[in-house]
């Protein structure tokens, strides 16, 4: 029998009955014409005769415009979709800099090593090709020893990421001088990455690398490159603390995209449980791959990736062979990563199951079809998912199966939201006190601050002051020194905003107990409890041992269909309020609180049903934390409403906004608490907080402060379009007492809406 | 909210830092200076800013652990008359032309961490002069390096560990102020902690400076203050100025000089066998250290003397590769057989399989290669050494085969 094509496919799927009563919107996108520009006649000869050997006669419009931009001095934040040539809005002109003058510098940094490795094959391909001597070299800890010297001195592109420029370059700046003295670019790669903690840490990265060029005498050009977000010039902006000029017309072209929303059928109507997505998307995966259209999907855990390829290799072992569907997991090796490039070329693999992993940026070509298990968290990811389908030519399938989580469902009900609204804000708080403060004992022991001195735009004095009380710095001679015999750089990870985290140790293995990561100690308590299914990269780790006293948590890799949710008794009360909108009958406000928390016991819900299957305490000792915070309170004698029934709608109203909130905000779901009080400790009124899950904030709850009645709006919208008759795990949770809980929730969200809204009107 | 406000109200959940220095006003006047003139220390001045120089000199019978500071001289004789070459050969040099040269610092790496004592020694006629430059506080250290770099000369450094260290953190801290005072030239210096490495690693349990004075120097430190304890000493000083902990800490900085002049004198004396009591390890690892020099003739008489003394057996298996590069393959399978036996495992493989190479090309006698190749093959652990293995019966094979065409 013949095969269909992706065409005749589409339309097949278009008439189909079963398919189309779970469709909740087709949305077609029609196909854009590439813009060119011809070669920039500056460019030098061996430049162009290495992009014409790669077949390459002219470029996109935005890489010109790159090229153009950077060589006229500016710095640039380039917004580039999925596999629009990204990579030469950076390489031309950083390479055409040092053909003109060899002894120019550049330094380029993405999040991680593994990306660092992809773009210096491509880098050195592009040299190859323009026969050139120009030298570049990954730094980083797989760097060998004998060869640092030689990076350190005679590198001309320098491929790092944050974590070595923070603990390994700048604090030894003065090995690095031929490099800083000369140093007329720095490409940041992935900009949207740099968001949150990550984020506020690598804004004051750079203002100590900033601190160091202008001591050896440079002012580099930045040149950032982001997937869509809403704001990536103000993002790069603060991050870099330079005037940016954005680039966000892109050039090239893009397939006809058919963007189908899908929602799998209720299996059970009255807890309002829909079928897994992970079923649904290797059964429509197996209908893809039959036809030989080369399909990509995504899943978001290690474990739902396995399944799904091994149930996906089975199906077509006979007709296709195992090796034409592969897995593709995060820290795969360039090697094989090209072998699965390769594979689809040549037509030899059909499949791809990857986690989110290849979503960074990671270049593997282009197939005909996508499909994502559930929503993967972000429109601005979502998008860039989306990117992998879609040849030059033809058509692209994308297929977004919906999990039965409140922002799945959100999302796949409010399509429009996805398609038309801009995609979100990533927020970072470079003066976060606890990073500032850090960042300020590694730049002073980088380069001793002079008196007056500010810390990019910030006016530190007072800081220093204090950093000399706790003897960390010594003032003389109108200057801080440091005078510590500690290395400062090492203590602090740029990962997180603790100061003292819990490091998590792999002890599968016997012989190779290892260190995975680490967690701050606030988030551990909830998240590293002994027994806690604690998720790495996508794959499930099990604590075995959490050891608190010496802040370690044993962990083992495990395959397990349950999660655990740890409940936290938090005393919430508000330190200082700096913003308040208010009317007679609410108050929203914003300003610093004191959380202080104590894990109770744990649950153990499995995934998909959500059923409780078990629980276990934790003991655990009481923990603090200072941080920043939105709140809306409700007034006295409002909504006459019974005790029980605002606390049943303000359980509900929190569980809403925890779903909504990330669709405001880029940021991972933990990374923001919602916490609902009865009677608050500071106005003896029902409250709900939200607060930043870092010490001394990191801008989410302000940003849902400025948003506030669009947060809500959409809150009370989820539920209201919720099929269920009163709650489900998908709107305001499950396991709500009395009746009407649907109906509190909705009653209390819109007091504080129309609330608000009178104010705002 | 101001961040001052933000720093108050985080202040009692931020981590504190005790060690460390407080902060001072500036220099109005120079404290204690009776005190430091009483031990040997006064003021260097460069512009309007000075640093504190201790000098202090040590006659040449001066006694320091088993050796005096004239036996200096008979290892530079010593060094002018041998014909070997080595790496730690001052032949060429005039006495007084060695920096024996260590430093304190606040810290172990970065280039926040700071020089505060830069001390050296040098022969000057019939005495010793031992100087230390002293970093009155931080911001003082244009005249600290101006002063250094006027009196030493950088060429004939003698250091321990000063290669990857000292001299390394040197540089660090002169590119902070290089525009005030003059360039940092090249350097090529004798680092005694690489040649206590090599002679001694494999005797004792760490070859720490201290450990060599007690063991080889025959130096026992009295009242001493830990090395680990001068990076505090130095920040209370800075915030108090009284010098008495930092006299303690120069103390400590002038015996690690005076033991760099006896350990050179001992070394000197190993590598030129002056009268001096040689253990039959010692005259091993001098050995493979010559022939590592290229001085193999030299070497080979001392792997022979130490296979004499005692049948040092890795002497015997040095030799026997010193002997094979000679193309002495009779003396080498002597030995080799010796070893093959007697050896460590890896030895042991190691002169099986040479003496399968020797039989097989020089000797022709395949089954005596055989043999020999056999029982490499037994002694690896072929899971392990999957390489080795295959290697051995790859030879096997190719050896059997040739005896089969005879």
């Amino acid at each position: 029998m013949r095969k269909k094509t992706l065409k005749e496919f589409i339309s097949h799927f278009r008439d189909d009955d079963q398919f189309k009563s779970q469709v909740v919107k087709w949305h077609t996108i029609e196909p854009m014409e590439a813009v060119y520009e011809p070669l920039p006649e500056v460019l030098a000869p061996s430049l162009r005769k290495a992009l014409e050997r790669r077949g390459i006669g002219k470029l996109y419009s935005h890489q010109a415009e790159a090229f153009n931009s950077v060589m006229s001095g500016k710095s640039i934040t380039a917004v580039t979709p999925t596999a629009s040539g990204k990579t030469l809005c950076y390489n031309l002109p950083v390479v055409q800099s040092i053909v003109e003058n060899p002894s120019n510098r550049a330094l380029y940094l993405f999040p991680t090593k593994a990306l660092s490795q992809d773009q210096k094959t491509e880098l050195n391909e592009l040299l190859d090709l323009a026969d050139s001597n120009i030298t570049s070299y990954t730094y980083d800890g797989d760097t060998p020893a004998s060869i640092r010297q030689k990076v350190r001195k005679a590198g001309q592109i320098v491929i790092t990421n944050p974590d070595m420029l923070h603990s390994a370059i700048l604090p030894h700046h003065t090995k690095w001088v031929s490099l800083f003295e000369n140093l007329k670019y720095i490409v940041i790669d992935e900009l949207h990455i740099y968001r949150g903690v990550f984020g506020s840490h690598v804004a004051n990265v750079i203002k100590r690398l900033k601190r160091i060029c202008k001591f050896y005498g440079s002012d580099p050009i930045f040149i950032c490159t982001s997937a869509t977000i809403a704001n990536p010039k103000e993002l790069a902006e603060s991050l870099t603390g330079k005037n940016m000029h954005l680039i966000d017309r892109n050039g090239a072209p893009s397939a006809r995209k058919h963007f189908v929303f899908y929602n799998p059928p209720v299996v059970n109507q009255q807890l309002n449980i829909r079928r897994s997505a992970t079923l649904e998307v290797r059964r429509l995966a197996s209908l893809l791959l039959k036809e030989k259209i080369q399909t990509i999907v995504f899943a978001k855990s290690r474990v739902r990736v396995e399944i799904i390829l091994s149930y996906l290799q089975e199906l077509v072992k006979n007709e296709l062979g195992p090796k034409s569907i592969r897995g593709y997991r995060g820290g795969y090796l360039p090697t094989q990563r090209r072998e699965i490039e390769q594979g689809l070329r040549d037509g030899d693999v059909y499949g791809v199951v990857s986690t989110n992993a290849l979503e960074l940026g990671v270049d593997i070509g282009q197939l005909q079809a996508c499909i994502m298990t559930g929503y993967p968290g972000t429109i601005a990811s979502a998008w860039q998912q989306a990117g992998r389908a879609g040849r030059r030519q033809g058509e692209a399938l994308i297929l977004m199966v919906a999990s039965s989580s409140p922002l799945d469902q959100y999302v796949v009900l409010h399509p429009e939201y996805f398609l038309k609204s801009s995609p979100e804000t990533a927020r970072i708080n470079a003066e976060n006190i606890v990073i500032l403060l850090d960042h300020l004992k590694c730049a002073a022991f980088e380069l001793p601050f002079e008196k007056g001195e500010l810390f990019g735009e910030t006016e530190i004095e007072d800081l220093l002051e204090y950093l000399a009380e706790e003897r960390v710095l010594h003032f003389t001679k109108d200057k801080w020194y440091w005078m510590n015999d500690a290395f400062p750089a090492h203590d602090i990870s740029l990962r997180s905003a603790s100061q003292e985290n819990v490091v998590i140790i792999d002890q599968s293995e016997r012989a190779n107990h290892r260190v995975i990561g680490e967690m701050d100690r606030f988030s551990a308590m909830t998240l590293l409890h002994d027994e806690a299914i604690y998720l790495h990269q996508g794959a499930q780790y099990q604590v075995e041992y959490l050891d608190w006293d010496e802040k370690k948590a044993y962990v083992r890799e495990v395959e397990v269909d349950y999660f655990t949710d740890a409940n936290l008794a938090v005393q919430l009360s508000v330190l200082e309020e700096d913003k308040r909108k208010e009317t007679e009958e609410a108050a929203a406000c914003y300003g610093d609180v004191s959380v202080r928390a104590m894990a109770t016991l744990f649950k153990k819900i499995k995934f998909d049903t959500h059923e409780n299957i078990g629980s276990g305490p934790i003991s655990l000792p009481e923990e603090e934390l200072h941080t920043s915070a939105a709140w809306f309170s409700l007034k006295e004698g409002i909504g006459h409403m019974t005790d029980e029934h605002v606390e049943q709608g303000l359980i509900g109203a929190s569980h809403a906004l925890k779903a909504i909130i990330p669709v405001h905000v880029m940021c991972d779901p933990q990374d923001i608490q919602v916490t609902p009080q009865v009677k608050a400790v500071h106005n003896q009124l029902p409250t709900l907080f939200i607060y930043d899950r870092y010490p001394g904030g990191i801008g989410l709850s302000e940003k849902v402060h400025e948003n506030g009645q669009t947060v809500i709006r959409d809150a009370l919208e989820l539920i209201q379009s919720c099929v269920c008759t009163n709650g489900c795990p998908s709107c305001i949770g499950s396991g709500l007492p009395a009746g009407d809980a649907k109906k509190d929730t909705e009653k209390i969200l819109e007091m504080f809406y129309y609330a608000l809204g009178s104010e705002v009107n | 909210m101001s961040l001052k406000k933000k720093l108050d109200r985080m202040k009692p959940h931020l981590k504190s830092n005790s060690s460390g220095a407080a902060r001072s006003e500036s220099m109005a006047e120079i404290p204690h200076l009776d005190l430091w003139k009483q031990h040997h220390t006064d003021l260097f001045w460069h512009e309007n800013d000075f640093c504190l120089i201790r000098e202090v000199h040590f006659p040449l019978n001066y006694q320091h652990g088993r050796y005096r500071l004239s036996d200096y001289h008979k290892i530079m004789e010593g060094w002018q008359k041998a014909n070997a070459s080595h790496s730690l050969s001052s032949a060429g040099y005039h006495p007084e032309d060695l920096f024996f040269f260590d430093t304190e610092t606040t810290g172990l790496r970065g280039t926040g961490s700071t020089i505060f004592v830069l001390g050296h020694a040098r022969f000057a006629g019939d005495k010793v002069i031992l100087k230390q430059h002293i970093l009155p506080g931080p911001g003082q250290e244009i005249p600290l390096y101006i002063s250094f770099l006027k009196q030493v000369n950088y060429k004939t450094l003698v250091t321990y560990n000063g290669k990857s260290f000292d001299w390394p953190q040197v540089k660090s801290r002169h590119t902070l102020i290089r525009e005030h005072v003059p360039k940092l030239p090249q350097t090529g210096h004798f680092d005694l902690y690489h040649a206590s490495r090599r002679l001694w690693k494999g005797s004792m349990a760490s070859v720490k400076l201290k450990h060599v004075e007690e063991q080889k120097l025959g130096f026992e430190r009295k009242d001493d203050l830990p090395g680990y304890l001068a990076p505090a000493i130095y920040f209370d000083f800075i915030e108090r100025k009284h010098p008495e902990g930092m006299i303690k800490v120069l103390d400590h900085n002038e015996k690690d000089i005076l033991s760099l002049i006896t350990l050179y004198i001992h070394l000197s004396e190993l590598l030129l066998d002056q009268e001096i009591d040689q253990t039959s390890a010692e005259k091993y690892e001098l050995g493979k250290w010559y022939s590592h020099e290229g001085e193999r003739e030299i070497g080979s008489g001392l792997l022979e003397d130490a296979y004499k003394m005692d049948g040092h057996i890795s002497a015997a298996h040095n030799l026997a590769y010193l002997h094979k590069k000679n193309k002495q393959y009779d003396q080498a399978e002597k030995l080799w057989l010796k070893v093959s036996s007697n050896g460590s495992k890896k030895e042991m493989v190691e002169a099986a399989v040479e003496l399968a190479k020797i039989y097989e090309h020089q000797f022709k006698n395949h089954a005596y290669a055989i043999t020999m190749a056999k029982k490499a093959l037994v002694l690896i652990d072929s899971e392990l050494e999957t390489k080795k293995a295959s290697d051995l019966k790859h030879r096997i094979k190719r050896l059997e085969k040739k005896q089969g065409n005879l």
